[in-house]
């Protein structure tokens, strides 16, 4: 402990740490004799790591929001006198309270009942700390706009390297300004504090000096004078070192290293250090979601379809700002209607080929959503976008430019989505078909993705066949599984006794996939004039089969 | 009188029984098959309107019909570049529209889209959004049950999106009424498949016997 009357070099000799002999060591190989205060000028050493450091020079600018806990509920509050409450020691107290509050004489730390009684209309809403982090992180993806790198200080800072955006924003008055002016449009709070360290940031920033620092020599003066409370130590280390007579940070420099450590633990000296820049402090860089997944909380339950596609929509316009930056779009979107005691009601929209534009989500949504059946009234819905995938986009066409093939190709996909919006996804294919000699795998159906279908060409039809002398004629209806045929006298019955006209036709093997056949295929017609494709099993005296029909 | 003919030709009140393909400016499509082309009106298939198609049984030829005029608007045009290959959509058909048969018959099988929906209603609706979204050259539908203001709906859709709507339904429909432009009755006939035109816009009642002769082959040229 420093004894008050002890002069600050004395204070040194007291507290030779090895860092300190090691820059001490380095002085007198410099030459350097000039008297230093220790801890609040920066060494020599280091003074020549930071000339060595110009080269990747950082600079922080810290956004503290104090009102944060306010701020963050305020959304869903109507104007008026409201104040947000905390519980501490079994009492509910009074932990922020807005303009017309505070004009009506609410102030922090007062309790809910004495506020109450003096302000019966005054809106309480308890402290809800995971949507303050909420808020910080949309925050955060929107800060994202000014810089590469912004990292989040909890609970209510965030930390922003300007550095690199300096020049992209020209200069940093201007920087500075669009920022506060974008978290003043939000309605946020906030005090800015530029530094050359992160923490020495979040400190002035919390202290509430408007202040930019870009040399490192300015630093350690700046902060000399923020009072203790800014730097968010536990309550009992400050009473502590309040108790010592020290109230500001620049008092705390001035002790001995080792008895600092050994009173108030290593983690308080490092953060020192590297509020100061001795020490590297790196960070966490805050990393939106890649998925986009928002609620919107209903002011009450509600099961009327418009007013559930307006909220659907406002989440939709959020999903369209969140794609729009990130260069993105989806093909699936899964909505969850939430109700208060049944499960939640999930609606996946897809769409063939992945888009972003609002209108065309919402048309499909609201094709589903008038068919969606919900148990119950909803009270919150849940947007969640699919994987988003690389925009990829179409120059225009010019207006002249209209051949009907262009013209045409992008709208059948609408249709396509359309359908499926309402009939579901299963129900709307194409057809292709696949070089197989069994009838029943020379065909499958073919979903619709932003290509058309690729169409393989079948070997033994590669032309178009109108010689009807060609043996192998298929039916155009094809039932999708055999149906058994009854025998009369032999013959195989349908609708009336069948002629056989042409036959057989022998298909056999399929050893590759366990679906082997070995049938005769024969044309026949029925008295009422259809004809019919059956068939007969080869390896037992079976029955006939109807496969197909020449329709 | 020759002057007084030309008058009485142009005047409004005047309603010709044939010769529609003058008067209406329309030109049919064809149908692949000479024999109907001469009875039908335009010389073919008349586009952006309904035509039903009544039959008993499945497997008569009633696709056959269809095929050659279906495969020609599949295919883009190659005497017309303007014409885009067009879609043929398939709205609950019976069975599965068999692919390598389509292809046999020339159909491009990437223009082929087959939607089967679980309702009657929804049905109509497929067939409706199909033929009015404008990219469908032609809508086959297999309809349960479709009455005078469906088909009349049918109708305004195949004029407003420019697409050829098909209707198939059983004979005994025959006595309700409709709005098609073109309703035929198919049965099968001693030689071929018989063709009964019962109505016809611009055209007249006949019964055309053994249009298809074979079960499988392609239309006499």
């Amino acid at each position: 402990m420093l004894p008050p009357g002890k002069s600050p070099a004395t204070a040194r000799e007291a507290n030779p740490t090895p860092s300190v002999t090691k820059r001490k060591r380095s002085r007198a190989a410099t030459g350097d004799t000039t008297q230093q205060s220790l801890s609040l000028q920066r060494p020599a050493a280091a003074r020549a790591e930071s000339a060595h450091a110009t080269v990747v020079h950082r600079l922080w600018l810290c956004v503290y929001l104090p009102s944060l806990p306010l701020e963050a509920i305020m959304g869903t509050v109507s104007t008026g006198p409201c104040a947000v409450t905390e519980e501490q020691q079994g009492l509910r107290k009074v932990l922020l309270a807005n303009a017309e509050a505070a004009a009506a004489g609410v102030r922090s730390g007062m309790s809910v009942n004495a506020v109450l009684a003096f302000l019966p209309s005054l809106y309480l809403e308890e402290r809800s700390p995971t949507r303050e982090e909420e808020v910080l992180h949309a925050l955060a993806a929107r800060a994202e706009r000014f810089t590469s790198f912004v990292s989040l200080e909890m609970p209510a800072a965030l930390l922003l390297e300007i550095a690199g955006s300096l020049r992209l924003f020209g200069g940093l008055a201007a920087l500075r300004r669009a920022i506060s002016d974008d978290l003043q449009q939000l309605g946020f709070t906030a005090a800015l504090a530029i530094a050359p360290t992160p923490l020495a940031a979040t400190w002035l920033a919390r202290a509430g000096h408007r202040v930019c620092i870009r040399d490192w020599k300015n630093l350690a003066g700046a902060l000399s004078n923020l009072p203790l409370a800014c730097l968010d130590w536990p309550d009992a280390i400050t009473a502590s070192l309040q108790g010592m007579g020290i109230t500001v940070v620049g008092d705390c420099l001035r002790l001995p290293r080792e008895g600092f450590v050994r009173r108030f633990g290593a983690g308080r000296l490092l953060q020192l250090d590297r509020a100061l820049g001795r020490l590297p402090d790196p960070r966490r860089c805050y990393r939106t979601a890649e998925v986009f997944c928002q609620d919107c909380e209903l002011a009450e339950e509600q099961s009327d379809r418009e007013l559930l596609l307006h909220a659907c929509r406002k989440l939709l316009l959020e999903l369209e700002r969140f794609l729009l930056s990130r260069q993105l779009m989806v093909q699936r979107v899964r909505f969850s209607f939430f109700h208060l005691r049944l499960p939640a009601t999930h609606l996946t929209i897809g769409c063939a080929q992945a888009d972003r534009s609002i209108e065309h989500w919402c048309e499909l949504l609201a094709i589903r959503l008038e068919r969606l059946e919900l148990p119950a009234a909803v009270i919150a819905i849940r947007l969640r976008g699919g994987k988003g995938q690389p925009l990829t986009a179409s120059s225009g066409r010019l207006a002249f430019d209209r051949t009907g093939s262009q013209r045409r190709e992008p709208l059948i996909s609408q249709l396509v989505e359309r359908l499926s919006a309402r009939i579901g996804d299963e129900s709307v294919h194409g057809i292709m078909t696949v070089a197989e000699h069994r009838p029943q795998h020379a065909w499958r159906a073919a979903r619709f993705s932003a290509q058309p279908p690729h169409c393989q060409a079948y070997p033994l039809f590669l032309e178009p066949c109108h010689d009807s002398s060609l043996l192998s004629q298929r039916p155009l209806w094809m039932l999708p599984e055999p149906r058994p045929l009854g025998i009369e006298e032999g013959l195989p019955f349908y609708q009336g006794r069948l002629k056989l006209l042409e036959g057989p036709e022998r298909l056999e093997t399929g050893w590759w996939d366990d679906d082997g056949i070995a049938r005769d295929y024969f044309v026949a017609a029925n008295p009422a004039g259809m004809h019919l494709w059956i068939f007969r099993n080869r390896d037992r005296e079976s029955g006939w089969y109807l496969h197909g029909m020449f329709g | 009188m020759n002057d007084l003919l030309e008058q009485l030709l142009q005047s409004p009140r005047l309603w010709r029984g044939r010769g529609p393909a003058e008067s209406t400016g329309w030109q049919g499509l064809s149908s692949g098959y000479p024999r109907l082309d001469r009875h039908l009106p335009g010389g073919g298939w008349p586009p952006q309107a309904l035509t039903e198609i009544l039959l008993e049984h499945y497997g008569t030829g009633e696709l056959k019909l269809l095929m050659p005029a279906l495969a020609h608007l599949s295919q883009a045009g190659s005497e017309d570049a303007a014409r885009a290959a067009g879609w043929i959509a398939w709205i609950a058909p019976p069975f599965e529209p068999y692919a390598p048969a389509l292809a046999q018959w020339g159909m491009n099988l990437s223009r082929v889209l087959v939607v089967r929906p679980k309702k009657a209603t929804e049905a109509l609706w497929a067939a409706e959004q199909a033929l009015s979204s404008g990219n469908c050259a032609a809508v086959l539908l297999w309809p349960e049950r479709m009455d005078d203001v469906a088909s009349r709906r049918l109708q305004l859709a195949a004029e407003n999106g420019r697409s050829w709507a098909i209707a198939f339904r059983s004979v005994k429909a025959l006595s309700r009424s409709s709005a098609a432009a073109l309703r035929i009755r198919i049965s099968a006939g001693d030689k071929g498949t018989d063709l009964g035109i019962l109505k016809s816009r611009g055209g007249r009642p006949v019964v055309i016997r053994a249009v298809i002769r074979d079960y499988a082959a392609a239309p006499e040229q």
